[in-house]
């Protein structure tokens, strides 16, 4: 940019700001570092920070912001040139006792015991598909545009698929996974989990379970291809390593496996589309589906009103750090329900609850605060939704937005998404804050 | 100019070993199996991709003094990094008044470029200060 520029980091962030700064360049920036939390601070409590130290070099902060700008650059700090990165060796030669643990204590693994990717298994792992070792797929970071972009290819995919237990069938799914450029371990504070819908054909031929235990440890493929992809986006996008690429606060235990399920198309209501087909393919595709959320409820409850209207109310009430998209996950007994109830496809169950649910006033409001503002001065609708106290405030809020700013769709499509899976041992459904991202055909890559 | 990478990040005090393969863990382990008599080795493969090379870029030069400058303070959107910014543009006002100081909202995400900003602090600007995060 060409201007000298003092950043302002909190402590929290510290190994992530100067290894940013490093993988853009500048391994030498200025950073000056507050503590943390800043957001909830006071004015006057901020005042207190400028008149104090930076809690790293415990020296005074504005001394030392005012010498970011104005002492001259160090012979490194001018420094030209290209960094090779370092990955480690090409290989490992030691027991198998001793590999588990190099991989374990290099941040290669989940942290549970893997299979030791010897040559002989990953030419065995690349019999899986027709695509040639040496073929590029693309690039996966832990947060595209904020961390860097590694590249891999078809063997280095194979070697991951290995080491989390892989058959060579799974391969084309775990290639598929891998070619979406979507990472299981985003680094965000919010701790996102990540969720893989198989559909089509793939699903027998693999031996997914979509019956009795859909979403429980009951089947190798569900197993091991959601470890698969958490295995694969920590080597080949450098993501999953806390403090530097992975920042969720909490973490998510669903990454371990991704929830990695199938649709259960067999029991799917007359009328009603497999997901796969509902987002443009063919019925005989065979698709991986990839959604972004954080958090799911799995419900019993046995109303005296329809499940589709329980689960409009759920919807209502329902809030995470996401609350404009949901995804239902319904038992084949709760969707042929619906369809009993006269929702002759998805789509049309999915627009009755973004049509009919409504939003809590709290949540509507901490959620609107121009709008507040406009309540208070009298401006409608939102003075009537003022007057409604604690109520429901019939604000949608599951639809398909643009951007803050875009003009309004006249048409906005629903944000729920739902996918029938389970056993039928019981009228179960779960919902969560997920929302789809992408499909990635599997065909494509056997 | 090749600078290895380990070197690079020693210089920023993060430790090499967790942002990629660690050679070092690797040869601590060996020590340990050099240690054992009578177990099978194996030679297995580094799972790591390829990330991008480093394009080392020289920081902009540093001002004699601020006295008489424009300073942007730029918020990168987090919530509150407006109410801190301004606490610094009071700070400037109370203890150094010929700075001048100019409060603008980074368009985009976080890590966004927003380059008609950018070209309005180099029309007018002499400097930045850039806040915060959360």
């Amino acid at each position: 940019m060409g201007l000298p520029t003092a950043p302002l980091v909190t402590i929290a962030f510290k190994d992530l700001a100067k290894t940013n700064a490093a993988n853009r360049g500048m391994p030498g920036e200025r950073i000056c570092f507050l503590p943390h939390p800043m957001t909830n601070k006071t004015d006057e409590e901020m005042y207190k920070v400028l008149e104090g130290n930076d809690p790293v070099t415990n020296k005074p902060l504005m001394p030392e912001i005012i010498a970011a700008l104005t002492v001259p650059l160090t012979a490194e700090e001018q420094k030209s040139g290209t960094v090779t990165p370092d990955i480690g060796p090409a290989t490992y030669v030691d027991t198998q006792e001793n590999l588990q643990r190099i991989y374990l204590d290099n941040n290669m693994t989940d942290f549970m015991p893997i299979i030791l990717p010897t040559e002989e298994k990953v030419q065995a792992m690349l019999k899986g598909t027709s695509h040639k070792p040496d073929e590029v797929i693309g690039t996966l970071s832990a947060a595209r545009g904020a961390q860097p972009s590694w590249s891999f290819t078809v063997r280095h995919v194979a070697i991951n698929a290995v080491m989390a237990g892989a058959q060579p069938e799974y391969l084309p799914v775990i290639l598929a996974i891998a070619s979406t450029a979507q990472p299981a371990l985003f680094s965000s504070t919010s701790s996102f989990s990540r969720m893989l819908l198989l559909n089509g054909p793939i699903s027998d031929q693999i031996k997914m379970n979509y019956g009795i235990g859909a979403m429980g440890p009951f089947a190798e493929p569900n197993a091991v291809i959601g470890r698969a992809w958490t295995i694969l986006s920590k080597n080949l996008g450098g993501c999953g390593m806390p403090g530097l690429s992975y920042m969720g606060t909490l973490g998510s235990n669903f990454n371990y496996n991704n929830i990695c399920i199938a649709e259960t198309e067999n029991k799917l209501p007359d009328g009603w589309k497999p997901f796969h087909v509902q987002k443009g393919f063919k019925p005989d595709d065979s698709v991986v589906s990839v959604f972004s959320g954080w958090s799911l409820n799995n419900v019993a409850w046995f109303p005296n009103m329809p499940y589709h209207e329980l689960i409009k109310n759920w919807l209502t009430h329902f809030f995470s750090f996401g609350t404009s998209a949901a995804t239902l996950l319904l038992d084949p007994t709760v969707a042929r329900e619906a369809k009993q109830k006269g929702y002759n496809s998805k789509e049309e169950l999915s627009d009755y609850w973004s049509k009919e649910s409504k939003t809590p006033a709290w949540l509507y409001w901490d959620t609107h605060k121009n709008e507040l503002k406009q309540a208070q001065a009298g401006v409608e609708p939102y003075a009537s939704y003022l007057k409604m106290g604690d109520g429901e405030i019939p604000f949608q809020r599951f639809y398909r937005r643009g951007r803050p700013g875009a003009p309004p769709d006249p048409n906005p499509k629903s944000s729920v998404e739902i996918i029938v899976l389970g056993g039928e041992t019981n009228t179960y459904w779960a919902g969560g804050d997920f929302s789809y991202v992408t499909s990635a055909s599997i065909d494509k890559w056997r | 100019m090749k600078i290895n990478r380990r070197t690079l990040l020693s210089l920023i005090g993060v430790s090499p070993a967790v942002l990629a393969g660690s050679p070092a863990k690797a040869d601590q382990s060996k020590k340990k199996s050099a240690q054992k008599s009578g177990e099978a080795k194996i030679e297995t493969l580094n799972p790591k991709g390829l990330p991008p090379p480093i394009q080392l870029i020289p920081m902009a030069p540093r001002l004699s003094s601020l006295d008489g400058k424009t300073i942007f303070l730029v918020s990168d959107g987090f919530a509150g990094a407006d109410r801190f910014l301004n606490q610094i543009a009071i700070w400037f006002q109370k203890n150094m008044p010929n700075v001048k100081t100019v409060y603008r909202l980074k368009a985009g995400s976080y890590f966004d470029d927003d380059p008609k900003l950018t070209a309005e602090m180099k029309a007018s600007g002499n400097a930045m200060i850039m806040a915060y995060g959360h």
